[in-house]
């Protein structure tokens, strides 16, 4: 029996009619639950005089008000741990995750009951089987398995559908390209940076990748994924086809997968989810072509209802019809195209000036600074907080900065950051709103997985 | 009795018949008196069926388990 190119054919092609007809179902029914169950939720919904009743086609969504990530921290703040948003006890959750901190140290909580966490690992499903990964294929993990999400729904999708899943923790890199290698891996998925980074120890420990065993990479976490010539940089490298994903925390998992077709961009799940695209200033929606901010509402997670949520990212949907692989789900051309706000995304890792500063600021031997971001070799993320001492203080320097590095790394999810020292009034001050951050980078922005 | 439908509109296959009638089956069950190993590997099966049932769009249930 021949095997669907599709995860799910019934929905992956329906009529544009038809899908949107079990969108508008689907959200009625989010509307309800989440007016049900989460405090705040009813909160927004009764505020904004709306319920599930006025939703009666999918266009009926512009009718609920946005949410947003400051809503939610302030929510969860003001009601810890988990703010009035969750939907279900702790107690009848299964799973706990964190997005990166932002303003202060404390990061977005998240929480999935078992029909959740099997749906984040559904999603992922729709991508690796949309991208030809197959229950033969030995998929190899370059994860780290701590709270953030990442792969973790990708690790149990797999599992699920009977492939042979190679976990790697916390391998060092040559050892997970000796792994790789080994076991003959012949799907591998990483941040398209350790991508390349795996691709370099690869050849520094003398291993052609290109007449080796992975046929196919899943990328998460960075934009590269979608930008030609950096997937042409890997794909190359590796002798392997490139599969670009998105996905976020606060959902979970991916809302949005490359197919084997590999249009130049991602097709959105849209049985699961709707994505609105708006201008980022006044709220309105935009059209196909147009670049805008992209606002998700998800069915899938109970635990936490997650409803035109402002995603900050930005992107350009195309029609379906831009690719040739049947599926009716529209497409975002070149991925995730950036940050409409100042998040910074550093080898797959979401950093906030804010949480930086909240750290830096702890420490009184510390004058003024500045975070700095460059390109290493080409490829590379790297970051740095550069540090001006205080007068009095410079004896005790090495200590600090040894202590302000480890504590920068523990509290922004193990990313390596370092600390130089600045000389004295080297660092711009600022009179009115700081600017402390210097991108060079060759490539900024983000998505969040 | 009218026939069953999806959320389509469509009428079921006799697959998606069986699929309903499995979840249905598991869904009564945790209602029943079950020792821990019971309830825990019928809660697993009713939750990853339910995956399968949502995808199809053959019901707006959710169960919490």
């Amino acid at each position: 029996m021949s095997v669907s190119p599709y995860w799910n054919p019934k929905t992956e092609t329906l009529s544009r009619d038809e899908l949107q007809a079990l969108q508008a179902h689907r959200l009625r029914k989010a509307v309800e639950r989440a007016m049900a169950t989460s405090v705040f939720h009813k909160r927004l919904f009764d505020e904004a005089g709306v319920g599930p009743d006025d939703i009666r086609t999918a266009d009926d969504i512009v009718k609920l008000p946005f949410t947003t990530r400051e809503a939610w921290m302030e929510n969860q703040s003001s009601h810890p741990p988990f703010g009035e948003m969750a939907a279900v006890p702790s107690a009848e959750s299964i799973r706990y995750h964190t997005t990166s901190g932002t303003s202060g140290r404390t990061p977005l909580r998240v929480l999935d009951t078992r029909t959740d966490w099997k749906w984040v690992a559904e999603m992922w499903c729709y991508g690796f089987h949309g991208f030809g990964v197959r229950p033969v294929d030995k998929v190899f993990f370059a994860f780290s398995y701590g709270t953030f999400i990442g792969f973790w729904g990708a690790h149990y999708g797999t599992e699920k559908m009977g492939c042979l899943v190679l976990p790697s923790g916390n391998m060092s890199t040559p050892n997970r390209v000796q792994l790789i290698d080994d076991l003959g891996a012949t799907v591998v998925c990483a941040t398209p940076t350790y991508a390349l980074r795996l691709g370099q120890e690869a050849e520094n420990m003398g291993l052609d990748l290109r007449g080796g065993s992975v046929e196919r990479l899943i990328l998460s976490g960075e934009p590269a994924g979608s930008i030609p010539a950096s997937k042409r940089m890997i794909e190359t490298q590796w002798g392997a086809k490139a599969c670009d994903t998105a996905g976020m925390t606060e959902i979970g998992t991916i809302m949005m997968f490359e197919c084997e077709h590999q249009p130049g961009g991602t097709h959105i799940i849209e049985d699961h989810f709707i994505e609105e695209v708006i201008d980022p200033e006044t709220g309105e929606p935009l059209g196909y072509g147009e670049q805008g901010e992209r606002v998700v509402t998800s069915f899938g997670r109970t635990a936490i209802p997650l409803i035109r949520y402002r995603s900050r990212d930005l992107v350009i949907k195309v029609p379906h019809t831009n690719c040739s692989c049947g599926r009716t789900f529209d497409v975002y051309d070149g991925g995730i195209r950036g940050r409409v706000d100042d998040m910074l995304l550093v080898r797959g890792t979401n950093v906030y000036p804010m949480a930086i500063e909240a750290i830096v600021r702890e420490y009184p031997a510390v004058d003024e600074f500045q975070i700095y971001l460059w390109t290493r070799d080409g490829i590379r993320d790297e970051i740095a907080v550069r540090c001006e001492v205080r007068a009095g203080f410079e004896d005790q320097w090495n200590a600090v900065a040894q202590r302000l590095q480890s504590d920068l790394s523990h509290n922004i999810e193990g990313l390596g950051i370092k600390v130089e020292l600045a000389e004295a009034g080297s660092l711009p001050r600022f009179e009115l709103k700081a600017k402390r951050v210097k991108d060079d980078r060759v490539v900024k922005g983000a998505s969040h997985v | 009795m009218s026939e069953a439908q999806d959320l389509l509109g469509r009428p079921l296959t006799d697959t998606e018949q069986k699929l309903m009638a499995a979840y249905e089956t598991l869904k009564a069950l945790l209602d029943e008196d079950l020792g821990p190993s019971e309830r825990a590997n019928v809660a697993e099966a009713l939750a990853a069926l339910w995956q399968t049932v949502n995808n199809l769009a053959l019901t707006d249930d959710r169960p919490e388990v």
